[in-house]
């Protein structure tokens, strides 16, 4: 779709170099992408092929040991299981949330600020209070389970919380938003004389979705799944509080490691590889994304 | 050019704009959360003029983290019994002058002679407590006596217990006849079949607020902190009851203590003689019902919080400190990760 592709670099402007004044304004963004983003970053590789001190500090010696340790089938069976959780819960989010951003997308000018504000408004109560919410509503003398002896439907009440069922339930909810808004922004750019000539030309709407809008809406999808996918790997709050503390996750066992452990290496090690793979994550649905677009 | 001058500016004012002078008098008190009250905080500032600058850790091990960073400077740090026997070893804290600390002579007999610090010489008790078992009594008839009463298969998902991987490994060798004092590679050996039998029945791993799943009704068996438990036998007194395992229980002391490099040394002398002031001490108790070291405090207390059988169990209960394992913690924090994500989901 070359037509959407210059749309889209005549709005962003891409191709042309910032000058003096740009580069001023981004000054303070890089120095603090450098000094909390860059230099953490290399604190942890040091840390992560440092030792372990008797009370817990860190001991500059080369070691390669950490990430031997991230190898173990105690913590790849963490790892695997984080993954699959991430994967789950952005899948449901994408199923669920490209409808609703496709609908304020497509919805009328009036409606179309209140529908957003209504996604963004939870976002101004603190997040641990939404997910300690979840357990008011799913515990056993909870909201939930009264209102469905309530109403008959349940004699006894229903073991909702601290399930994995919870937890999945917890994470949607969570990063929800976040696969919505990428994607409005997309939908909101469509141009309706596209898909009008995509159905002109004999599409059946099935056809047209999957044909035309899903590819022109492809980099709202692209950043809705990083979006949900990244953080949710290394989520570790949502799952302790809805999991009753039974489904540990990767971010888990290296809050462990700083903590209770007091193995900073080991931690550091873990981070970093979890640190890698978002990498690689990201670079690959970046050169997909690139290589739809120059399609 | 003014408009590049003047950002530039902007830029050089934001940075100094974060710098502001520090307060005359204050004290940087790092302890634990929910432990100690805010009006204990005023009355102190109240009496001295001093600020006290609270913040607070979840668990021992995070505190020494920060401490070991060296990122700030606290003046007074609030270590349990085995934190104190680390840190003791590792020279991380001063002296105590006792001569400084008068009120010291309200600490009951008891609480001098423990292994991690006999004379007293580097902490100072705070807050006594144990961790033993609640039974919900309305779900539960029958007698439970011990850990081996707690993990049986009837009681399937009703259990909760506290997300601390050391407890859990000390229950497991106390009902193997092994103390807090044999945590080592071959004992963990050991009691792992004992953990494999128990983790499994566990609905809820929670050291912050573990009387909540209780008092919802989620679960009717827990091992936990006494001070949960005296709360909920002071909430619901006909629905809960509080049990010392026969198998061993453990009995921490949370104590203050001054680390090495603090700022306000006289500060923090001040504050640990004022909390140990009957009436002080007497506050705490009443937002916090653990045991109180304060024997002059304990006199103030009401019958009711006296009776808690949390807070005071009678009785010869079998009651052992945590001694510090060193780098066996590795061991520990992998063992118990290893058996969670089995037993788990």
């Amino acid at each position: 779709m070359p037509q959407a592709a210059t749309v889209a670099s005549a709005t962003t402007g891409q191709g042309k170099p910032p000058g003096r004044t740009g580069w001023l304004l981004l000054a303070p963004l890089v120095a603090w992408a450098l000094a909390f983003v860059v230099a953490p970053a290399v604190i942890m590789l040091v840390y992560s092929f440092a030792s372990r001190g008797t009370l817990g500090g860190v001991v500059y010696d080369f070691t390669l040991d950490n990430y031997r340790s991230v190898g173990d089938p105690v913590y790849l069976q963490i790892v695997f299981r984080s993954i699959g959780y991430a994967a789950l819960t952005t899948a449901i989010c994408l199923l669920s949330g490209y409808p609703v951003a496709y609908l304020i997308g497509r919805a009328d000018e009036r409606w179309r600020n209140l529908l957003l504000m209504a996604v963004m408004v939870p976002f101004w109560t603190s997040f641990l209070i939404r997910t300690y919410a979840w357990v008011t509503i799913l515990k056993s003398e909870g909201l939930l389970n009264s209102l469905l002896i309530q109403l008959r439907f349940i004699a006894e009440p229903l073991e909702m919380l601290y399930t994995p069922g919870a937890v999945v339930l917890g994470l949607v909810y969570t990063f929800l938003p976040f696969m919505i808004l990428p994607i409005y922004t997309s939908v909101e750019k469509l141009e309706g004389a596209l898909i009008e000539a995509a159905l002109d030309l004999g599409a059946g709407p099935l056809r047209a979705f999957s044909r035309v809008i899903v590819p022109l809406t492809s980099p709202g999808i692209a950043a809705g799944v990083l979006l949900v996918f990244v953080p949710a790997l290394g989520i570790f709050a949502v799952n302790d509080i809805l999991g009753g503390g039974r489904v540990d996750m990767i971010g888990n066992i290296i809050e462990n490691q700083f903590k209770t452990a007091r193995n900073w290496p080991f931690g550091a090690a873990l981070g970093t590889s979890l640190l890698l793979s978002f990498a690689a994550i990201y670079f690959y649905v970046n050169r997909r994304q690139g290589a739809a677009a120059v399609r | 050019m003014t408009r590049f001058a003047s950002l530039a500016l902007a830029m050089l004012v934001s940075l100094f704009a974060g710098a502001a002078p520090s307060a005359a008098a204050e004290l940087n008190l790092f302890a634990w959360s929910e432990y100690i009250p805010q009006s204990v905080l005023d009355g102190f500032t109240k009496e001295t003029g001093i600020e006290v600058n609270y913040e607070t850790y979840a668990s021992n091990e995070e505190m020494l983290a920060k401490l070991l960073s060296g990122a700030a400077a606290y003046d007074l740090v609030q270590p349990s019994e085995y934190t104190v026997e680390a840190m003791i070893k590792e020279k991380m804290l001063l002296k105590l002058d006792h001569a400084k600390i008068p009120n010291l002579k309200n600490v009951g007999k008891e609480y001098w002679g423990q292994p991690h610090d006999p004379k007293l010489e580097y902490s100072v008790p705070y807050m006594q407590g144990t961790v033993g078992i609640v039974v919900n009594t309305e779900k539960v008839k029958e007698p439970i006596t011990g850990y081996a009463d707690v993990f049986q298969e009837k009681y399937k998902g009703r259990i909760v217990i506290l997300d601390d991987a050391l407890e859990i490994v000390t229950w497991a060798l106390a009902s193997q006849g092994l103390g807090p004092d044999q945590v080592t590679k071959a004992n963990l050996e050991k009691v792992k079949p004992v953990l494999t039998k128990w983790l499994p029945l566990v609905k809820v791993y929670d050291s912050d607020s573990p009387k909540t799943a209780l008092l919802n009704g989620d679960v009717d068996l827990g091992i936990v902190w006494s001070g949960e438990a005296a709360i909920l036998l002071q909430e619901q007194p006909k629905r809960f009851k509080y049990v010392l395992p026969k198998e061993g229980a453990h009995m921490f002391i949370d104590n203050v203590a001054i680390p090495k490099g603090a700022e306000n040394v006289d500060a923090a002398y001040k504050f640990i003689d004022y909390m140990l002031r009957p009436a002080v001490s007497r506050e705490i108790s009443k937002d916090f019902p653990y045991t109180n070291p304060n024997v002059e405090a304990r006199k103030l207390l009401t019958p009711e919080e006296r009776a808690n059988q949390a807070s005071y169990p009678t009785g010869n209960p079998k009651l052992e400190t945590f001694r510090d394992i060193g780098p066996v913690a590795a061991d520990v924090d992998k063992l118990i990760t290893d058996l969670k994500a089995k037993s788990g989901s």
